[in-house]
């Protein structure tokens, strides 16, 4: 099963929809302390969350250690998960991230990585077959491509590798104002686009 | 929304949506937490934003991670849940290789330390021991039980986690005695309303924890060694 195709909207695929349930209860049964459970959580969500932390932080040491404390972060607060306000997917990926990010800034003096220094234009959505189907995800990219291409792209960079707004300006080559312009306005025009 | 930022202010204050994207530095991503902490809105804004770009995360490939992750995580929740399954769970200190050399080193320091300062009652020591019985720290108590030398045997991979020394008493809670370092051995002062409970039976424990200690007073990581003080 992947159960990480994406937050499961009101038309979205049958797999999807019961991988989502079968998220939900099982977060409820770690809440309860039922060990077997977090493996389940763990077996199918893993390798999604291990790359997204690996993604952002581009050093297998690290991921492997920031990944380990996303599932003990899971055990300990999976009582706080609230499938009313969030799908689980992306509560997951939210804790994923929020570490991720949290120790990519505390190692923030790190030199540059290859990857960075190649920009950001390998997140163009480029291959068809990483493209979900699911109707957020579509949302999303219609929405995403009302904007400027180079704002667009900033956004993708930004969320996908957790990097600050300094980085993405050097990377992209505009003065850090214009970045933080681009990245605010592109939120509000997400936000209406999102929201019709 | 009273967050919405102003289009042509230089400095404002950060968004929900900025920090959901991941482009504040980390003293803003604090000082917005805190913010959030205080303000449902924030978050509720927070939690819209994730749902949204989550979707974008199903463009990352899944990458296995190594088995080794899922031991650990195993063993840290063992030891966590308070029960002796982590001395069971021979895993969890997979990482942890000990050298003999290391070992007879820190014996041979130890014992420098207690013939350079010989104290009227036999001195308490304790080996804090990962499984198997492999020495991790040794701990080794001043005369008047008023400060105490950790020496580490092995340097534990702790990856920006600090290390927390805890006293426990029998029956009681853990007490912090503070933070040592995993690669050189650290002198300790023991507070003077600890120093009662330094005695024989009691225990020291060392956990791993966010940088600077525990955020509450007792252990929040897993506990990697500990051992009973004893009279040498």
């Amino acid at each position: 099963m992947d159960a990480m195709n994406g937050p499961a909207g009101p038309s979205a695929s049958i797999e999807q929809d019961a991988a989502c349930k079968q998220l939900v209860a099982a977060l409820a049964r770690i809440a309860g302390g039922d060990r077997a459970a977090l493996r389940q959580v763990y077996r199918d969500t893993s390798a999604k969350l291990f790359a997204v932390c690996m993604r952002i932080l581009h050093d297998e040491a690290e991921a492997e250690d920031v990944l380990q404390d996303v599932y003990i972060t899971v055990w300990r607060r999976a009582g706080t998960f609230d499938p009313a306000r969030a799908s689980p997917i992306t509560w997951l990926v939210a804790v994923a991230r929020n570490r991720s990010i949290d120790r990519l800034r505390a190692g923030a003096a790190r030199s540059q990585t290859l990857d960075e220094a190649a920009g950001v234009s390998d997140d163009a959505p480029s291959a068809l077959d990483q493209i979900e189907s699911s109707d957020e995800y579509r949302r999303l990219m219609n929405c995403l491509g009302e904007l400027e291409l180079r704002h667009a792209g900033a956004v993708r960079s930004a969320f996908l590798e957790g990097v600050t707004y300094e980085e993405l300006a050097q990377r992209m080559n505009v003065p850090l104002g214009t970045m933080k312009s681009w990245i605010r306005r592109s939120l509000l025009r997400l936000r209406e686009c999102l929201e019709q | 929304m009273s967050d919405e930022p102003t289009m042509d202010s230089d400095d404002h204050r950060p968004v929900a949506g900025e920090y959901v994207l991941g482009v504040l530095s980390e003293a803003e991503r604090r000082a917005f937490e805190a913010r959030m902490a205080r303000d449902p809105r924030l978050r509720a804004e927070v939690e819209y934003w994730e749902e949204r770009f989550g979707a974008l995360a199903s463009e990352v490939k899944p990458i296995d991670p190594p088995p080794h992750v899922w031991a650990n995580i195993e063993a840290a929740i063992a030891a966590r849940s308070g029960r002796g399954s982590l001395w069971q769970n021979l895993s969890f200190w997979r990482w942890a290789t000990i050298g003999s050399a290391a070992v007879a080193a820190v014996s041979l320091m130890v014992l420098a330390y207690i013939a350079r300062a010989p104290a009227p009652s036999p001195p308490l020591i304790a080996k804090l021991e990962a499984s198997g019985g492999q020495a991790s720290f040794v701990a080794t108590v001043d005369s008047k039980n008023t400060g105490m030398t950790i020496v580490p045997a092995s340097v534990p991979a702790v990856n920006q986690r600090a290390l927390e020394l805890w006293l426990i008493a029998p029956g009681e809670k853990p007490q912090s005695l503070g933070l040592i370092e995993p690669g050189r051995p650290v002198h300790i002062a023991v507070p003077a309303r600890l120093v009662q409970g330094i005695a024989p039976q009691a225990t020291l424990a060392v956990s791993l924890e966010p940088p600077g200690g525990s955020p509450t007073g007792q252990p929040t990581g897993p506990v990697i060694a500990s051992g009973k003080l004893t009279n040498l």
